[in-house]
């Protein structure tokens, strides 16, 4: 079978199911069966032997162990102390809520690795909150929805432990350079809320005080080291990133079960099996799209597409925004933890064709893939702010795609010029690279 | 509801229960492995073990096996929407009961690969712990037979919104 028949077929098989609507994960494995059949030298073992050999990985454990710790960073009220906290810093610039908005979820991202969990915690809060303040519930959603894709971006990052743990490539240099993409992210956000505030006449609050500032500061302290621990731990040698995530389980259970006291006992096994069964759901994606990944390599379809590139003659940044194009539309359409190993198996050839950095590549992906966190018919994070703003997704999608605007030139700025993303690691862990 | 369909009913919500019992438990357990090596490390007072890792990567296997299997009953596997809401009940049942054969086809895989899966594993034990590996890839026939009974559960479903929805169409154009 030749390598586009055998990407005709699967591909193929997978669209007409996701269509139907069949789960993503099931239709994956549909789509690799008969290909299993029709290979006389393939059974439909190496489906099972593919989705064992990828969930046993130590590395992905870190995602459940991250997600519990957000879920109980959100259980243990530190939302609200961050909230308080951003508040009094940012609050008095004109458009005063979605300010705090994009700072919570930059500040929370750095303590989570979830882009839902930030959507979930601070959509609960500061959805109400802003919508009573006056604000549009349509900003006020799309505010929350867009700024929570900090979370996989900004370090700990699920998706980039998804990413570094399939692909071999240093997840303390992926934290590494994710913290200057996120970081401008927060600040053209906050631009768009300014430009926001100007035009709708949003109301505009006095200046927090010193003292005000430095006791919120106070009360978010202790959860504002739990980057430090766990970013300082990894990039400096002292734990794994899983054993860094058992770390952050094992703080947010301190603080909100001993020093804060603000999680009840009884309250555990349900944050426990909440969190298990959504990264069980996620992760049992990864099996099943590896073992179609590796169905595309079998029939070496990711070569055939490094050689119809070689033809065209593609560039660096032309290959650059093919990948961010690529990923950006699957990403709209499936969650991202299968298009990262779909995807990023079949797309690796090629950003190694000219020359591109693993890290500058790893980059671009998450970072495209954040978008479909926002964008229809499949964005998580929108669909659960929309929720919790109680209004339609189509009532907001013309403020979200307002929103994305600036990230999406962030987005080409940084394909065109990687430094934007090589930086730091190269400055601080140079024995990542 | 005739009494059979009301034990089975009634025998799948506890296993639905106990699978939902197992995945809490085995969240706690897979935090212990990893926490004791990173004190066996930095406090010299608890022995390194080799097997932690081990124990809890076979611990993340079970969990995203069981995971699987409760998303498969509560019907919260992510799924895209692309097609138009259906109008009737009917339609709409007619669409889950393709999604569910469809899902059954790979419960089916599941089980009859899965069986001949374990029995390698059989043959199998682990490096670190010598733990049989059966115990493990068990965890696959296990969660194509669970799927195949929960799915079989929603065809019922779907089939009898097929054919009592079809009655009441034809009660409505009679009147």
């Amino acid at each position: 079978m030749s390598p586009s028949e055998a990407a005709v077929i699967m591909f193929g098989t997978f669209g007409v199911l996701i269509v139907l609507r069949i789960p993503v994960s099931f239709a994956l494995a549909v789509a690799c069966v008969p290909m299993m059949f029709l290979d006389d030298r393939l059974t439909p073992i190496l489906l099972i032997n593919e989705m064992w050999k990828s969930y046993n990985s130590f590395i992905l454990l870190a995602v459940p162990f991250f997600l519990l710790a957000a879920n109980l960073m959100n259980a243990a009220g530190i939302t609200e102390r961050l909230v308080n906290l951003a508040r009094t810093s940012v609050g008095h610039l004109p458009g005063g809520l979605g300010h705090v908005n994009v700072v919570v979820s930059m500040l929370f991202a750095g303590i989570s690795g979830s882009s839902t969990a930030d959507a979930a915690g601070i959509g609960s809060l500061m959805i109400p909150a802003m919508k009573k303040q006056g604000y549009d519930s349509s900003f006020s959603v799309a505010i929350t929805a867009c700024s929570s894709v900090m979370g996989v971006i900004i370090p700990p990052s699920i998706m980039m432990v998804v990413w570094g743990g399939l692909m071999s490539v240093s997840i303390g240099g992926l934290f590494m350079a994710g913290i200057i993409p996120g970081i401008l992210i927060a600040l053209l956000m906050m631009s768009t809320v300014l430009v926001y505030a100007k035009r709708r006449n949003y109301p505009v609050y006095g200046r927090a005080t010193r003292k005000e500032f430095f006791q919120a500061l106070g009360s978010a302290s202790l959860a504002l080291v739990t980057p430090a621990i766990i970013v300082g731990g990894i990039v400096g040698g002292f734990f794994t990133p899983t054993e860094a995530s058992v770390i952050a389980v094992i703080y947010s259970a301190a603080l909100g079960g001993v020093i804060y006291r603000s999680i009840e006992r009884r309250e555990f096994p349900k944050v426990l099996y909440e969190s298990a069964r959504l990264a069980a759901i996620s992760l049992f994606c990864i099996g099943t799209a590896s073992a179609f990944g590796w169905l595309l390599a079998y029939h070496r379809v990711p070569q055939a597409l490094v050689d119809v590139m070689a033809g065209w003659g593609t560039g660096f940044v032309t290959t650059g925004f093919l990948i961010a194009l690529s990923f950006l539309f699957v990403g709209m359409f499936i969650d991202a933890i299968p298009a990262i190993i779909v995807l990023g198996t079949v797309l690796l050839p090629l950003a190694d064709k000219v020359g591109m950095h693993p890290i500058h590549f790893a980059v671009i992906g998450v970072i495209s893939l954040a978008f479909g966190l926002v964008t229809p018919p499949y964005g998580l994070c929108l669909l659960i702010s929309c929720t919790l703003g109680e209004v339609q997704v189509v009532n907001v999608l013309k403020d979200v795609a307002i929103i994305l605007v600036p990230m999406l030139i962030l987005l080409i700025v940084i394909i065109v010029f990687p430094e934007f993303v090589l930086f730091l690691p190269r400055l601080l862990t140079p024995k990542f690279l | 509801m005739t009494t059979i369909s009301k034990v089975t009913r009634s025998s799948l919500d506890l296993y639905f229960r106990l699978l939902k019992v197992l995945l809490t438990l085995l969240m706690l357990l897979m935090i212990v492995p990893v926490l004791l090596q990173i004190l066996s490390r930095y406090s010299g007072i608890i022995p390194r073990y080799i097997w932690t890792e081990e124990i809890a990567r076979f611990c993340f296997v079970w969990i995203i096996m069981i995971g699987s299997m409760i998303a498969v009953r509560e019907e919260s596997h992510f799924r895209v929407d692309l097609l138009p809401q259906p109008e009737t009940d009917r339609q709409a049942a007619f669409g889950n009961l393709i999604v569910h054969v469809g899902m059954m086809l790979v419960a089916v895989v599941f089980v009859v690969y899965g069986y001949e899966f374990a029995e390698f594993g059989f043959r199998q034990h682990s490096e670190m712990s010598g733990i049989n590996m059966l115990s493990i890839y068990v965890a696959f026939p296990l969660a194509g037979v669970t799927w195949a009974v929960f799915l079989l559960e929603r065809i019922v479903v779907d089939a009898k919104r097929i054919s009592g929805l079809a009655d009441v169409s034809r009660n409505h154009e009679s009147e």
